[in-house]
């Protein structure tokens, strides 16, 4: 089953999540000293690379202009509340994919919107 | 946090039944309490985690772990394999006892490393795959993380 825009997105942002881990000496210090091998780290490329290539070309770029202004660029709606700058966001702008799908962006913030639980 | 804080009756699986290493990771997933797609963003995600290198830390144990939009807070699971199953491990041998750890990308608390932490500790604790091994029920893994102050 292909995998709607929204959730290759939170994809994204997860794996990116975990390439700042993995460029965080710190942080890989304390996986380490807790015993796990991280001898092939920089494969998150080759996966963020695999996802961004299943991705609209334009919600790309979206994301991409999002990501330049917060290290989260998607952010929960909780009772009608973006979870990114906590402002209530009744009608969010909207862009329809090539793939039809219907991603939602915070209007205050510009984060693009997910529920949590809705898939 | 304690991990005996985290675990109950509904996330810890004593006898796993799959025979591969994705399929342990679905058996621990189907352990949390989330909905299909979820499960499955989770295991794409967890995958990609062990691509980067096994979470098999030897001895028996994987402690498979990821953040992820998908849980909204910290979720863990406990599952024992009799037979064991190869998982990559770095010394080879197949891995009988599996914690799960996922957290969302930001937690208030910030447990995420903390538990994955403790979790390796518990780990190496002394005879602990004996007394893994020796337990009959959940309630007695529950008892056992009392046990050792985890």
């Amino acid at each position: 089953m292909q995998d709607s825009q929204l959730r290759l997105l939170m994809f994204l942002q997860d794996l990116l999540m975990l390439k700042r881990e993995m460029e965080d000496f710190q942080v890989v210090e304390k996986y380490e000293e807790m015993g796990f091998d991280l001898e092939r780290k920089e494969k998150i490329e080759e996966a963020i690379r695999e996802v961004t290539g299943q991705l609209d070309p334009e919600l790309h770029h979206r994301f991409q202009i999002i990501a330049s202004k917060y290290d989260r660029p998607l952010a929960p709606v909780k009772n009608g509340i973006c979870y990114g700058c906590f402002v209530s966001t009744p009608t969010g702008s909207k862009l329809v994919t090539q793939k039809n799908d219907v991603i939602e962006f915070c209007n205050h913030c510009g984060r693009i919107l997910y529920q949590p639980g809705t898939l | 946090m304690e991990l005996k804080e985290l675990f109950n009756s509904s996330n810890v699986k004593l006898e796993l039944q799959s025979e591969e290493k994705d399929d342990v990771l679905m058996e621990l997933i189907s352990l949390l309490k989330l909905d299909d797609k979820a499960k499955e963003m989770l295991f794409k995600m967890l995958k990609k985690r062990e691509n980067l290198g096994s979470t098999g830390i030897g001895k028996g144990f994987a402690i498979p772990h990821c953040r992820s939009l998908v849980v909204d807070k910290l979720n863990v699971a406990f599952g024992r394999h009799t037979k064991g199953v190869d998982f990559n491990s770095i010394d080879g041998k197949p891995a009988n006892y599996y914690f799960l750890i996922v957290a969302p990308p930001v937690e208030i608390s910030n447990y995420y490393l903390p538990v994955l932490g403790k979790v390796a500790q518990f780990c190496k604790s002394t005879d602990i795959t004996a007394k893994l091994d020796k337990l009959e029920k959940v309630e007695d893994f529950l008892a056992l993380l009392e046990e050792t102050g985890s």
